[in-house]
């Protein structure tokens, strides 16, 4: 019996660990996605210069977030604009990013928007 | 003929037992000469990293890798950039000069993209910076080989950069006469300058050896090594 307490207080602690480690979703924006699309997601982070050829998509526009479905969020964001015949601006994140990490971001975009996922 | 071939046994004759004098004196000198430069080498990196520690630079620059960053807040816990394999990334004229006298790389303040570089970096004196320099130059990485790049501005390249990677959308660069990009990555301006060619592709390649937590994208699974290649050869020839 001793032997199980031990062993579950044991697992508690590491799940606890695990998940005080993981990045925060707002962490992961702010960190990856805020550089383009602003800390406010309007599309104007610090890189938006007069040079940057195209605006990022502002994500407090409502209709326009409701248009995607969770799965077209999450392949922008793994493959890039590219993949949906937008600009290379947007770039693939799937080197970098984990299916948590982008989960975590999909559910900050809809926070942000205010918008649900596309039916 | 005759005389090439009692050369080449003499030769041999040298190289095999060890009885000339000659061979023997030459050796030892070689020796000799080995063994100072030597010693001043391992002064030098040692009276630069005592410099370095006297200006503090260890408070801002982690010289003791590899790399050990795991998360986010890890990476945003560090003052400044990982110097651990500064004599791979760096070419060192480069470093001596901007050491004494320091201008900003990124235009944000590291690991910020609020505010401002500030252009405060401490600058030494011309002796403090060729010690320092010395000792950074000794720092290196095996991640690193030798010789892959030679810079070349060719138009694929320039094509990679602009359009297919847009690398302009957060680092920005020299386009004739016209500082032009985004803001969030350390500046390329001059990169050749300050860039060994081999570390940018070294870099590009595998970029969480060097940083496993960045704001620039992993190119693993998204761009060929041909074309790593090539940007890495036009961005070493700014």
């Amino acid at each position: 019996m001793k032997n199980t307490t031990a062993l579950l207080i044991s697992l508690l602690l590491m799940a606890v660990a695990a998940n005080a480690s993981a990045t925060q979703p707002n962490e992961v924006y702010n960190y990856y996605c805020a550089q383009c699309h602003g800390s406010d997601g309007k599309g104007n982070g610090p890189n938006v210069t007069k040079d940057f050829a195209t605006d990022p998509r502002d994500f407090t526009k409502v209709e326009d977030m409701q248009k995607l479905s969770d799965e077209d969020i999450r392949n922008v964001i793994l493959n890039g604009g590219v993949a949906v015949s937008k600009s290379s601006l947007m770039p693939a994140w799937s080197g970098t990013l984990s299916d948590e990490d982008v989960d975590g971001l999909v559910g900050v975009l809809r926070c942000i928007s205010q918008s649900k996922t596309k039916l | 003929m005759q005389f090439v071939c009692e050369t080449s046994r003499l030769k041999d004759f040298r190289l095999t037992n060890g009885c000339d004098k000659a061979g023997k004196l030459k050796k030892f000198l070689l020796f000799t000469i080995s063994i100072t430069i030597s010693s001043f080498t391992i002064a030098d990196v040692g009276a630069g990293k005592e410099q370095f520690e006297k200006s503090n630079c260890q408070v801002c620059h982690d010289t003791r890798g590899p790399a050990w960053e795991e998360s986010v807040d890890d990476q945003l816990s560090k003052k400044g950039p990982e110097l651990w394999y500064a004599g791979s990334k760096f070419n060192k004229p480069w470093l001596e000069t901007w050491l004494a006298s320091p201008s900003p790389i990124r235009p944000m303040q590291y690991n910020s993209i609020l505010k401002k570089n500030a252009g405060n970096h401490v600058a030494l004196d011309a002796a403090g910076a060729k010690a320092v320099a010395d000792y950074l130059m000794s720092l290196t990485s095996d991640a690193v080989a030798v010789g892959k790049i030679t810079p070349k501005a060719r138009a694929k390249g320039k094509l990679i950069f602009k359009k297919k990677m847009s690398c302009n959308g957060c680092h920005q660069y020299q386009e004739r006469n016209e500082v032009i990009g985004g803001i969030s990555g350390p500046s390329l301006v001059a990169a050749g300058k300050r860039l060994n060619p081999d570390w940018i592709y070294a870099y590009l390649m595998s970029p969480k050896v060097f940083k496993p937590i960045g704001r620039m994208p992993g190119l693993e699974g998204v761009m060929r090594k041909r074309d790593i290649k090539e940007v890495s050869s036009y961005v070493s020839s700014f």
